[in-house]
This record gives C-alpha cells, structure tokens and sequence, in this order.
C-alpha cells in the first residue's frame, strides 16, 4: 500500500518481443544497459521517483511480456494506467507494423475513459543498430495518424534519449492523471515551486 | 517575529489549506457531491482565511473592518473581474434585510443564482468567510487568489506567506482542485444517513440527548418515508428550495426514524413558557413518524447557538421548544395577511390553544399547509381539503382554486378553519403497531439498518414508491404491516441459515476437491533424507538396471539426486528411460533418438537456410525502401517504373510470400536443385553478378501486394541509382557476414559450397546425405509431405521428388510459420542466462537446435516464451542434444498445457485460491481485501517455468526432481504446494506489510533467485501432509 500514497503514475510498456523494452525500462530506472536481461515472463514493474513540473510524481513502469499469446495475461495489469509507452525496433519492420494491434488491443483491455485522449508514447529503439528499416519520417507520419503521439528515437543500449523519452512519458501520464481527482488523496511533503511554475494552465481546469 | 519562526508558521498554514483541501476532494469522491455547507468547506475557507489574512498590509491599505480580507476583496474588485464579481454578490447579500428579501427573493426563485444566494438569507445564518465560499462556489477562488499572489507586493508585507514566491503558488494551485467541483445545495437522502461530518454528529447529539425534547419515536417503517418532492404545487417547491438552502439544520432532524416533511426557519412563535410577549424567531418543521405527524418549533438560540460563544443558561430555550402531536389537534385556524405572511393557530381535543405561529411572507403558510395534508394522509385528511375537486368547484364558485384567500397577492386578509378528519380505525391501528414493534422490535432494529443502507442507493425511487405506499396502503395496512415484519424476521433468520450452510457446503467441496490434489496415502520419507546419493544408486542400479522405481522416487523426493547422478537419474525421472531396462536397451534407444534428432534437424536447418535467404531480402527491401523515403523529392527515371511494373505483375502471381518477402521471377530462375547419385541434394545458384537496375526490380516497394504500402510506395518513390547502390553494397556486406556465421550451422549433415553471396542471389550450394528434402517442381505439390512431423519419416522420403529449378519447395505457410518461430527462437537464445556459465555461444547454439527442433515436429504449438528457459536446466546436466530434446520432450507434456492455450494455468490459481483460504484464512483476508489477487497472477511465472527463474540453477535442479518425483510419492500437484512454501515463508512480510497485488508482485520479482530452496521444499512436503490430514479428518 505504501506507493499508493504519493502521486503515483502507471505506466504500461508494449512492444513485440525483443524491441528492447525491459533494456528501456532498465535503462531509464538502473541507469544501465546489460545483454543479460532475460525474455520477459508474466509482468514486472519498477518504480522510480521523477520531478515532473516541480511536482514528485512515482512512476511505477510495467514491463510485459512482448509474444502476443501472452497478451491475455497482460492485460491484467494494463488497468488503472496513466499512460502507455508503445516501443518497436527501428530495425525490425515487423515490429513496427504490429503496433496497431498493441495499441488496440491497450485500448480495448485498459478501456480508459477517454481513449481517444488517452496518452500514448511512441519509441523507436535500437538507433544505435544499422541498418535502419523504418525511418523517422514514417513512424512519425504513424504517430500523426494516431492523434499526434509524442515520438522519441532511442537506445537502450547507448541511453540515448531515453531520459527525455520518460520525461515526457512522465508528464503525459501526470495529465492524464490530473483529470481525475485521484491526485489530491496526498500531497508530497515537500513541494518546492519556483516561479517559473506554469500556473495559467492550471488555472484553465477550474472553468470546467 | 524570526523569519524562521515566521516560516514556520507560513509552513503550517499551508499545510491546514492542504489538509482541507484533502478533506473536501476526497469527500467529492466518496460522496460524488459535496455540500456548500459541509464542515470539510467552511474548514477549508478558514484555512484559506487564514493564509489571506496574514502579512496583510491592513493599516496601509486602510482595512480595519473586522473581516479584512473582505475588505481586500472589495479593494482588488477595481482590478480583477473575478473578484468583482464575487464582491458583488458578497454586498448584495449583505445589504438585504432577511424578511424583506425572502419575499422578493420568492419572485426570481428561478435564477440558480439568486437561489444560491437565499442560503445566506439570514444576517444570522450569513455563514463564516462569505466571500470566500463564494468565490469557491464560483470556481473563481484560485484566480483571485492568483490575482493576489501576482500583485502581492501591494497589498502584502515582503514576508508575507502570498507574497512568498513558494507559498503563494503553491496556496493557488492547491485551490485548483476544489474550485473544479460543483457544490450541492440539495441534501439527497444519503447526505442525511451516510458518513455526516463530525459537526452535524455533535449537533444532532445534541439535540437528541437534551431532556426536554421527548426521545425520539422509536417506531421505524422506513418504507412510509415521504419527501418533499411529493407536493407539485408550485409554492410548495418555492419554500422547499428556501428550506433546502437550510438544510445543514434540518439535517439535524431529519433521522431514519423521522421523516422531515417541512421546515422553515425564522417563524415567529410567542413560547407560553417565555412570559414574554415579543414572539421569537425558531425553526419550524414537520416531522412524520410511523403512527403520527409532529409540529416541532425549536428556537434559533438552540439551532445557531453552538457556532458561538456558549452561554452557559442555554438550556432555558430547550423549555421554549415547542412540539404538537397531530393527532391532538382538532382543527386548523389559518389567518393570512399581506403584511406579516400568515398565521397559524392548532387547537386541540381539549380545546386549548396552541401558541399562534407567524409564517414570513413568500407562500410559506400555504406550503406548511400543503405537507401537514399531505402527511396526514392515509388516516387522516383536512376538511375542507386544501385542493378541492371537481365536484365541489361546480358547487361553490369561489372554491373553484385551492384556497383563493390563502393565494397570496389577495389584498384583504382572510381566515380560514380546516378540520383534521380521524379515520375510523386510526386508534386501533396504532394500539397494534405498538404491539407489533415491542414484539418484534429487537428484529425491526436490524431490518432498519438494512433498510437504511438500501435507501440510500436508491433515493429517488424511495420517493415516488413512497406516494403510492401512502395511498394503497390504507384499510389492511396493520395486517399487511405485521405480515411483513413476521417474513422479514423468516427471511433474515433462514438467510442466516442458509448462508451459514452455504459457506459449510463450500469448505466440503472446497476439501472434496482438493482432495484430488494430494496423494491418498503419502510414502513416508523414513530414511529417504539424504537422498539418492551414490552409495543409494550403487545398491540399486545392478548391473546397469534400475529396478526399484519406488525407492528411487521415494529418495529424490525426500532428497533429492546427488549432482554427478543426475545425468544417469533425470531420464528415468522423466520417463525417458525405462525401469528395468537394460544398458543395451537404452543404448539402441539412445542412438535411434539421436538418428532421429539429426533427421529432424536436417529438415528445419533446410527450412532455415530459405527463410534466411528470404530475411536477407526483406531486409534490402527495408533498407531500399528507407532510402527511398529519405530521398522522397527527386524524379523517379520513368524507366524504373515501367521495369517495375512489368516484373511486378508478371512474377507475382507464382508467389504468395509474405509481403515482405518478395522473390522476382528471375532470381527464382536462378536456383536449381540437383538430386545426386547419393540423395544428395545440390541447391545451387548462378553467381552472375546482377546490374543495380535488376536489383532494383526486386525491390518491394513495386509489388502490389505489398498492399497500401506499395501504393503510397508506387508514387512516392524517387530513386535515384547512385542511392541506391550504395544501400546495396552496404547491406550486401552486412549479409554476407550473418550469412557466414549461420552457414557454419550446415557443418555435419550440409556441405555449403559456395558461401560467398550477393544481396539477391541464392547463390550456394548444398549437398545434403539425408534424403529428405522434399522437393518438387510446382508449389504446393508437397504440402501434405511437409505437414506430417514424425520423427523418423519414411512417409516423407516418399515425398522426395527430383530437383526444381523453380524453387517454392516448401509451402509459404510453412515457410512463414518457421520463420517466425524462428526469429522468437533466436531473440530468446540471445537471453538465455547468459550469466551461468554453461552458456556460451557454443552451448547457445545446442539450445537454439533443441529448440528448433522441438518447434519444428510441433509447429502446432509453436515457440511459446519461457520454454527456452525449460531447456536450458536439461541441458545443462545432459550437455547432449538428442538426450535433452527427448526428456524436453516428455517434461513439456505437462508444461505444455501451462502456455497460453492450455488450460492449467487457470486451474492452478483455482487450487491455490481454494489452498489459501483453507490453510491461510488470513492471508486469504488480506488478499481478497487488498485490490483483490486472489487471482495469483503474480504466480503465473512460477507456474509457467516449474520456479526456474525464482532460483538458481542448482536449486533449480533440486526442485525439479521433486516436482517430478512428487507425482509418484506424494502429489501429482506438487508446484502448488511449493507456492503455497513461499508465500508461507514470507508470510509475516506480506501480512504486516499488508501488502496489495502490486506490493506482492515488485516483492517476489525482487526475491528472484534469493530464496532458500531447501526451506521452501521442506514447508512445500508439510503442506502436502498437511492438506491429506485436512482431507482425511473431513
Ligand atoms: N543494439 C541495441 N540492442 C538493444 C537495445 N535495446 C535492447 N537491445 C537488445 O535487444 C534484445 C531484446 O531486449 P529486451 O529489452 O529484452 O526486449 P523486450 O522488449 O523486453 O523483449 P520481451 O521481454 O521478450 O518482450 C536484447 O538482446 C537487448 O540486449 C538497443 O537500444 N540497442
Ligand atoms: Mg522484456
């Protein structure tokens, strides 16, 4: 019970299998990159504390396993998320073609309120791997498609990108998350604001 | 004051706007409403008061009224709309005399606004930190305070907490929240039942405990509860709105036992105990119970008192307090007057007077009216009705509208006297419900509770059910009231019962089916501890045979297999090997499945080395049609196209690959296949080297069934030719490199005679010993050859047909079945431990053919993740791949059914439910509470894998043999009863951590490889006897 008490973000990572989203997740949490990680079974989750607008938000980072069969087990674990982080390997056009489906298949086992609205993340990992096979152009005309999702080239491997990559996943599951009420069961202890706080676009949910 | 102190304090008051601000959103989500008069708001307004109030320049600002920042609100109204706005209202309201206004307030009660506005009629009831409850109903709260924050130098000292550049912000964000909620001024029945703020608590305590209102009627028929929405008249609903507006002190009334059915605030009544002749403003209200209507007139002193300073000779107003049963009084005395409102005066039985009562103008009298014959319904009416029908209306004209002299707007005043008519048997009925509740009261408490919980979900269907009760009721309303409580009382007592009985019921069957989990009878571990250890092998194994199958089960699960043994014991344990049988036995058995195993494997690896080929395409199709895109812009030569779409639509039609995996008709001319004098197989290609051109016909971009893609593809490609060499010669490189590493794969059964390649060509040769590849000269003739998977396959060498210069041997099913499989297989080798140190590259390879080779005779089931990790333990004691591709074979007859399509899985977390609540009853509580697991999907990877990746290999090994000796000694559900050890062993953990499904699961995926396994074993063995006494004493 104890990391419901913050602001505590849910994030959803999906992907074919072996696009890299275990080495992301543990990249992004550990700081380091290993070809030790082994094929994700079942579920798994870290958490890591991030300043998000000056505000101490815990993302709680769920890796699944990527083979579709185990999609069904998956989605026990997709409800209650902020945001879904949606990864393919630059490299492997197969996994950028099943991205429809992963996204799909999200939206219709997280059934979030507002799908349509719901926050996605798209990244294209293993940039550091030549030959490339589905350019930057493409996956972003794939994300303009889909309601103009945030794309990120990374390496897991390199770190490359990938902080700004979960920063951004970060503030979009916090926007998400705002929506509801859900944010105010507790404050973090300690808030430190600085001027430079954005409160105009706080200030525009209270006409709702 | 030091700043530190001074931050102190600033620290504490936004942590009170924090702590309120909790408070009240919380109470929005579990009350979906909350009410403008809810303690949490006027907390949160003092808190916010407080905040505004200090460091407040007040004398240079010239604000020395006693509410300051009210004063401050009126001076920025100058500047800021939003609190212009509420400066407004704030004046508006202050300047208006109570009475004066309710009446004209009565002509604009349709303006949300205004009615708003009539909670704060009364200069006494004006509720503490008006304007900044007005700003927070007005949702503009956080945008004033911002405004002040933003300017705060004007109006704030320089340490003060607004002007602070934290503080200030963070007290505007915070009010973000609940300036988005919509505050309710209509109290719904579970308003008045559920969770009621401590304040209302104390008030209501109050009240009830006070010795001079008589105790509450005890007779509680929640059924009969009546609202105020009963009543369409107009004027009633105007004065329901009014007395709504005060409900936070009707809700001191309003109770389970009591219905409230009318109430209005500063009715004049003269107390006969006051000795005084000023009449005195009180609240006034009806209340109906079970057998009867009370007038109750409770002085304001008593209803406001507590908010102020107490004084201490209160009590005396409780002697004021008035309160008239209905069914005393005889007649109705209405007097209505334009000027003061109305009057109204009860005479009762004896023909004493009660004190008159003073309406305020605005149709209250009228209303009260209204409710008191409504109530009196169905024993009881006015005569003459308020409303009269029609009939009458024809007879007097006068009386054609309700009541015109009690219409307001008559000029002249008027009298009028109703009689309140007794229904016959009114008496009798209420002599027996008293019967009937002292008889079955104790019960009646119970239903109640039930009653009033129901109540609350359904409010609005309680109203109008409660109209119909009142009128069908009448006549047998004592039997049918009776008859119901005697069925009530059956019901609860036989639902006790049968609940009680159902759970009695569940734990038999619960035990009946678990029964099924454990062994009958368990054979005892009497000096099995130490395990099978080579002295134990050396006594059984004679002469090369092991004949004593029960010992050897017994020991291993007792004790396990010494390590060194394991290669010999493992086959037998997973029934590769027979009891009994002989060396020689076992060594013919071993060759045939290694023939057989070689076999197989010379079929995949020709699969293998086409779909290679095939990704090799793919990939320049990727690469080229990547740079097609960056170079999206130029000219395509109109040469190209016009050679791509000859190509294109002549060669396709031959070719149902994938879409990514297009071959042209030329490349496909070049591979030949020759049958040798030794069923060698020779698949060789011609190495002339193709122009760029050519190359460039392969591309996919071209073929149409690349489907929406190749049209996008068809207009958008601009391809020049030097780009497009140089994409080639990259990749060919590229290539070539993993063609060399995956050719080595051949070495053995295939010869590969020439590995040099270039990007399209398949350019090698192969010379296989195996007569098996099937090969024919148009596609699909060797579909069926292809679909049967024996192990030693006759049925398709039968298949073999001579060489094809066209290729498309094996089916594109097929190919992209493998294909697949092949790629999961590849990406989960690479992952495979590669921290233990069995496995090097040379060892992931044996693992990949084991794999391959499983997937290849079950490309039904196909590779499912998680089976290489079933591999590797077996490899690594057997370090032979025919031996572990055998006994993986027999241990995934029962895994299988734990992958996605079986069903095990599912049974699984049904038996450890039923487990758990039978062994654990606590922890089962705890699970079922917390976000409910008991669906033990945090379990799933200890069930998939038989607890490989929860321990290290050589725990691995030990809890292997167990699970499958366990099946002969003591439980065919052994991996059950091994959860069960480890949810056991930390058990305390979870418990005092009380610790929810995602606590649960972060912590066992932590404790990976960190458990005592010996531990874990021996609990797991209890567990197992544990169950069977459980079983046996049922
Ligand atoms: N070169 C390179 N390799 C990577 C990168 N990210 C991951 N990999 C490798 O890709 C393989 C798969 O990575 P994982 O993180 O296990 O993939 P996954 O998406 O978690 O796969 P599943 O758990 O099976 O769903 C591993 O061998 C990684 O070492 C990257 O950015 N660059
Ligand atoms: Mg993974």
């Amino acid at each position: 019970m104890a990391t419901r008490k913050k602001v505590l973000l849910k994030v959803i990572i999906l992907g074919d299998s072996g696009v890299g989203k275990t080495s992301l997740m543990n990249q992004y949490v550990n700081k380091k990159f290993s070809n030790q990680y082994k094929a994700t079974i079942g579920a798994d989750f870290l958490t890591k504390e991030v300043i998000v607008d000056d505000r101490i938000v815990t993302l709680q980072i769920w890796d699944t396993a990527g083979q579709e069969r185990f999609q069904s087990l998956g989605v026990a674990f997709y409800r209650g998320a902020d945001c879904c982080v949606l990864v393919f390997d630059v490299t492997a056009p197969n996994t950028f073609k099943s991205l429809d489906s992963w996204r799909d298949e999200f939206l219709i086992q997280a059934s979030p309120r507002e799908p349509t609205d719901f926050p996605f993340v798209l990244l294209g990992n293993k940039v550091d791997l030549e030959p490339r096979a589905i350019s930057t152009k493409r996956a972003q005309q794939w994300c303009l498609s889909k309601n103009n999702i945030p794309y990120f080239e990374t390496s897991a491997k390199e770190a490359l990108n990938v902080e700004q990559a979960f920063q951004s996943i970060a503030r979009n599951a916090l926007t998400q998350q705002s929506q509801s009420v859900d944010l105010y069961n507790e404050f973090p202890d300690q808030i430190k604001l600085t001027n430079t706080t954005n409160r105009n676009s706080n200030g525009d949910s209270c006409a709702c | 004051m030091t700043s530190i102190q001074d931050n102190d304090y600033k620290a504490k008051l936004i942590a009170s706007v924090k702590k309120e601000v909790k408070q009240v959103m919380e109470e929005s989500v579990t009350k979906k409403f909350v009410h403008e008069e809810s303690g949490s708001v006027t907390s949160l307004c003092g808190a916010v008061e407080a905040c505004l109030s200090q460091g407040l320049r007040r004398r240079a600002l010239g604000l020395f009224k006693t509410s300051s920042t009210t004063a401050l609100l009126h001076k920025i109204a100058k500047h800021s709309s939003e609190a212009a706005l509420i400066s407004k209202k704030v004046i508006d309201l202050e300047n208006l005399d109570p009475n004066r206004r309710s009446s004209s307030s009565s002509d604009s009660t349709t303006k949300p606004v205004l009615m708003k506005n009539l909670s704060f009629q009364n200069v006494n009831l004006l509720p503490k930190y008006l304007w900044i409850r007005l700003a927070l109903f007005e949702k503009q709260l956080s945008r004033i305070i911002d405004y002040l924050v933003t300017n705060a130098s004007r109006y704030y000292d320089k340490d003060a907490l607004v002007a602070d550049p934290d503080y200030g912000s963070i007290l505007s964000s915070l009010l973000v929240g609940p300036c988005a909620l919509d505050y309710s001024r209509t109290k719904t029945a579970d308003h008045f039942w559920t969770d009621p703020p401590a304040d209302e608590l104390l008030q209501r305590h109050r009240i009830s405990s006070s010795h001079s209102t008589p105790p509450p009627v005890r007779r509680p028929i929640p059924n009969f509860r009546r609202s105020l929405n009963t009543s369409s008249d107009e004027s009633t609903n105007r004065c329901q709105t009014q007395h709504l507006a005060k409900d936070y002190v009707e809700s001191l009334h309003q109770n389970s036992r009591a219905t409230l059915l009318f109430g209005k605030n500063n009715v004049l009544v003269t107390p006969p105990k006051a000795g005084q002749i000023e009449p005195m403003p009180g609240y006034l209200s009806l209340h109906q119970t079970a057998n009867c209507l009370t007038i109750k007139w409770t002085p304001n002193q008593l209803m406001n008192g507590f908010t102020e300073s107490d004084v201490p000779d209160k009590n005396i107003y409780w002697d004021y307090a008035i309160q008239v049963r209905l069914d005393e009084v005889v007649y109705v005395h209405c007097h209505q007057d334009v000027e003061t409102g109305g009057t109204v005066i009860l005479v009762g039985q004896d023909g004493v007077q009660r004190p008159p009562i003073h309406f305020p103008r605005g149709g209250h009298m009228l209303a009260f009216l209204n409710c008191l014959e409504t109530g009196l319904l169905p024993h009881g009416r006015l005569d003459p009705p308020l409303w009269l029908q029609q009939s009458y209306a024809t007879k007097n004209h006068k009386r054609k509208r309700p009541l015109p002299s009690l219409v307001e707007n008559e000029d002249e005043p008027k009298d009028f006297v109703f009689r309140i008519v007794d229904s016959s048997n009114h008496k009798e009925i209420s002599v027996k419900r008293h019967d009937l509740m002292n008889r079955n009261g104790h019960m009646v408490t119970k239903v109640r509770a039930q009653l009033g919980s129901s109540s609350t979900s359904s409010e609005s269907s309680t109203k109008s059910f409660s109209i119909e009760q009142s009128c069908t009721i009448n006549d047998g309303s004592n039997v049918c009231i009776q008859a119901v409580c005697e069925s009530m009382k059956r019901q609860i007592i036989s639902r006790a019962f049968y609940g009680w009985l159902a759970y009695c019921r569940h734990l038999s069957t619960v035990r009946t089916h678990l029964s099924g989990l454990v062994h009958g009878t368990i054979i005892s571990g009497e000096n099995a501890k130490e395990g099978l250890s080579e002295e134990k092998w050396a006594e059984l194994f004679v002469e090369g045979v092991l004949n004593n199958p029960d010992e050897v089960y017994k020991l291993t699960y007792y004790g396990g297999v010494a390590h060194e043994l394991r290669k010999e014991v493992w086959p037998y344990l997973l029934g590769h090997y027979k009891f009994g049988s002989t060396v020689s036995q076992r060594e013919e058995l071993s060759e045939q499945t290694k023939q057989a195993y070689e076999t197989t494997m010379s079929e995949w690896l020709a699969v293998e080395a086409i779909v290679k080929q095939r990704d090799k395409e793919t990939q320049a199709n990727a690469i080229a049609k990547l740079s097609s895109e960056s170079t999206s812009g130029e000219q395509v030569p109109p040469q190209i196209q016009r050679d791509l779409s000859n190509d294109v639509f002549e060669d396709i039609s031959d070719y149902e690959f994938d879409s990514n995996e297009d071959l042209t008709d030329n490349e496909e001319k070049q591979k030949r296949m020759k049958k040798t004098e030794q069923n060698t197989v020779i698949y060789e290609g011609s190495d002339e080297e193709k122009q760029v051109n050519n190359e460039t016909d392969a591309l996919p971009d071209k073929l149409p069934q690349d489907d929406e893609e190749v049209n996008v593809d068809l207009e958008n490609l601009r391809l020049t030719n030097s780009v497009l060499e140089e994409a080639c010669s990259s990749t060919t490189e590229h290539n070539s490199q993993i063609e060399e590493t995956d050719l080595r794969r051949f070495v053995g059964n295939v010869i590969v005679t020439n590995p040099s390649v270039d990007m399209s060509n398949f350019s090698m040769e192969i010379r296989r010993k195996s007569s098996l590849v099937a090969l024919t000269e148009e596609n699909g003739q060797s579909l069926e050859c292809i679909e049967t998977h024996g192990l030693v396959s006759p049925a398709r060498s039968a298949c073999v047909s001579p060489a094809s210069s066209n290729g498309g041997v094996y089916s594109p099913e097929l190919l992209e079945t493998f294909g697949l499989n092949l790629h999961r297989i590849e990406k989960d080798v690479q992952r495979c431990d590669r921290n233990y140190w069995y496995f090097t590259c040379e060892n992931l390879d044996k693992l990949r053919n084991v794999m391959c080779t499983y997937v290849w005779e079950h490309l039904d089931i196909g590779y499912m993740q998680g089976m290489c990790d079933l591999v590797a333990p077996l490899l690594v004691i057997f370090n032979d791949e025919s031996l572990t591709y055998a006994c993986f074979c027999h241990l995934m007859e029962r895994m299988v059914e734990n992958f996605p399509n079986g069903n095990a899985m599912d049974c699984h977390f049904a038996n450890m439910r039923s487990l758990i609540q039978i062994l654990d009853s606590e922890m089962y509580e705890l699970m079922h509470s917390h976000g409910d697991y008991t669906h033990f999907y945090f379990c799933y990877r200890w069930f998939l894998l038989d607890f490989k990746r929860e321990l290290v290999y050589s725990d691995v090994f030990s809890i292997w043999e167990v699970i499958w000796a366990a099946q002969q000694v003591a439980s065919s559900h052994f991996v059950l009863f091994l959860a069960l050890a480890l949810l056991e062993i930390y058990r305390d953990i979870i418990l005092s951590n009380s610790m929810d499904f995602t606590d649960v699961i972060k912590f066992f995926n932590e404790m990976a490889e960190r458990h005592e396994a010996q531990a874990v074993l021996r609990i797991a063995r209890e567990l197992v006897l544990q169950l069977q006494l459980l079983i046996e004493n049922k």
